[in-house]
């Protein structure tokens, strides 16, 4: 009796049409990305114009970092994912988040700077190409993956400010690992994990950290010139938008009520205090007199706090345009076009795969191949 | 049509796709890069403007000392003159060059003079045309390798297909053409 392999034969070819078309269609948008970034100069930060441009440089914290969730690792930016490690396919890269049990990607501000001088950037809206610093799943036995350091304080850390700061944390070693586990309160422990089936779990992380060289395609504007650099600063945050009519309506109803402190003093107290919570307060704060008093930063100190937090209006910035979203990419403009040029190549194979797929599912309805 | 003939046209239709997507990708970045010159070129004319307009109070602040080097600060004032914002590219070029070595000089004079280097407003008038000559320098910098990028895409393909069509021609550099570089007269 002849075996009807009809059903698994669409199935197939169904599955590489589909796949193929998402390679070619991946693959063109990156070969739009690299003409623009190959035709795009990089610029010097200390003379650059306002304008599109593109500067390369090193990473910068500003004025806050971020702790990664999956290897505790201090950056700017990461993108975190935890899922089952026997569901199917890994589409990997862009489709990680996919179904995935545990996905997180967040960003904050940071300055990078070249041989000339350095740029604060605003990344909210930005397009990422980070680099994968973790990528490994559960063994076999139950036992987690060496680089897996699960965060368990906050996602944000202030940044040191000075050069013996930052000597001090290169020197020291990373903090030893606490006897806790936050995968217990995600869902899952060594057998019966959140990705389900054998509990076996894959972890993928890409992160950009200060030191890293980077490409940085986009707008330079001034200061003064972005709507919210509170808003322009989190890349993924709140999506409530002050000049959204809902919110301005509420905020204008809750000053009329009164609900509204006048001034941040009211508001926050002391954390209102430049420099209070993040390195040292410029002024004493008004303390109950049974507390320690924190001790006053130097006049080089409140400088330098003063530097991070109060931009010029009139200083250039690297920020989103509506028609022009920062595109932020891992090392030297010629890594960036490569990678993506790459991608160009495996999206033409794609489209190869697209048509002999094509091919086939004719021939298998019309039944060229079944007879 | 059968099945086979919506596969072969579905391929051909494929095909096609990409081949218009990479002409029509080819054509915007060619816009682009058209676009990216003339903005270069307009931050240098704005400082090579600016350094137009700063020489004559440079000039006037060290003349009155430097009486006995009228050479070096006609050269200053002659260079200055040859500015013209209409000229061609590589015309501009030469002039820039010679304003940029006629500066020079004159701050090498002003080396011999230290009552002339104590004067805070020469001092300042100094630091801002150093500022603007670091400025030329990198936004010329800037300006010659979008122009290089910009002849070498409408060179290669696939841009340089529709570049007849298009009528795209090579862009000047912001350089001395190279039969107006003089070659230094040696002596052996």
């Amino acid at each position: 009796m002849p075996i009807d392999w009809q059903p698994q034969g669409i199935f197939l070819a169904l599955a590489g049409l589909g796949v193929g078309l998402w390679l070619l269609a991946r693959g063109l948008a990156d070969y739009r990305e690299a003409t623009r970034i190959g035709d795009t100069s990089t610029s010097r930060i200390a003379t650059l114009a306002a304008g599109e441009v593109q500067v390369s440089g090193v990473i910068e914290p500003a004025e806050l970092t971020l702790i990664s969730p999956l290897q505790s690792a201090t950056c700017v930016y990461y993108r975190s994912t935890i899922d089952g490690a026997d569901d199917g396919i890994d589409l990997r890269a862009d489709l990680t988040e996919l179904g995935a049990d545990f996905f997180e990607e967040r960003a904050v501000g940071f300055r990078v700077r070249d041989e000339t001088g350095d740029i604060r950037v605003f990344p909210r809206a930005a397009r990422w190409d980070a680099p994968t610093t973790l990528d490994d799943s559960t063994g076999l036995m139950g036992d987690e993956p060496p680089g897996l350091r699960i965060r368990t304080g906050p996602a944000l850390a202030p940044t040191g400010l000075g050069r013996d700061v930052a000597i001090a944390a290169l020197l020291a070693g990373p903090e030893a690992a606490p006897d806790f586990r936050p995968l217990l309160i995600l869902g899952g422990g060594a057998h019966r994990g959140i990705g389900g089936g054998d509990g076996r779990r894959h972890y993928r992380e890409t992160t950009l950290a200060p030191g890293d060289a980077v490409t940085i395609l986009g707008r330079a504007m001034p200061f003064g010139d972005l709507a919210d650099p509170a808003e322009a600063d989190i890349a993924i945050g709140s999506e409530l938008a002050p000049d959204d009519a809902e919110v301005a309506g509420d905020i204008a109803e809750a000053r009329e009520a009164g609900l509204l402190a006048a001034t941040p003093e009211a508001a926050w107290g002391n954390a209102s205090i430049p420099g209070f919570g993040i390195g040292q307060p410029i002024r004493a704060p008004v303390l109950d007199p049974g507390a320690t008093a924190p001790p006053l930063g130097t006049a080089a100190q409140a400088s330098e706090a003063q530097r991070r937090f109060e931009i010029p209006p009139d200083a250039l910035v690297l920020a989103s345009a509506p028609d022009s979203p920062l595109l932020i990419a891992q090392g030297l403009p010629s890594a960036a076009v490569e990678r993506r040029e790459g991608h160009f190549l495996l999206g033409l194979l794609g489209a190869i795969l697209a048509i002999a797929s094509a091919m086939a599912l004719a021939m298998i309805v019309s039944g060229a191949l079944g007879s | 049509m059968n099945a086979q003939g919506v596969a072969a046209a579905f391929a051909v239709g494929l095909l096609l796709a990409i081949v218009l997507y990479v002409a029509v990708v080819s054509y915007n970045a060619v816009m682009s890069l058209r676009q990216r010159i003339d903005k270069a070129w307009s931050n240098i004319d704005v400082v090579l403007k600016q350094r137009h307009d700063q020489l004559p109070a440079l000039v006037s602040a060290v003349r009155g000392v430097m009486a006995f080097e009228q050479d070096v600060l006609t050269e200053v004032a002659r260079a200055r003159a040859n500015y013209s914002p209409t000229e061609p590219i590589p015309d501009q070029a030469v002039h820039s060059d010679e304003t940029t070595r006629a500066v020079r000089s004159l701050f090498a004079v002003v080396e011999a003079y230290p009552e002339v280097k104590s004067n805070e407003n020469v001092l300042d008038l100094q630091a801002q045309i150093e500022r603007l000559e670091s400025m030329i320098a990198d936004r010329r910098e800037l300006y010659n390798d979008q122009v290089y990028r910009y002849n070498a895409r409408i060179t290669t393909l696939p841009t340089n297909l529709l570049a007849p069509l298009f009528g795209w021609q090579q862009r000047p550099f912001f350089a001395a053409r190279p039969e107006e570089l003089e070659r230094p007269a040696t002596d052996l």
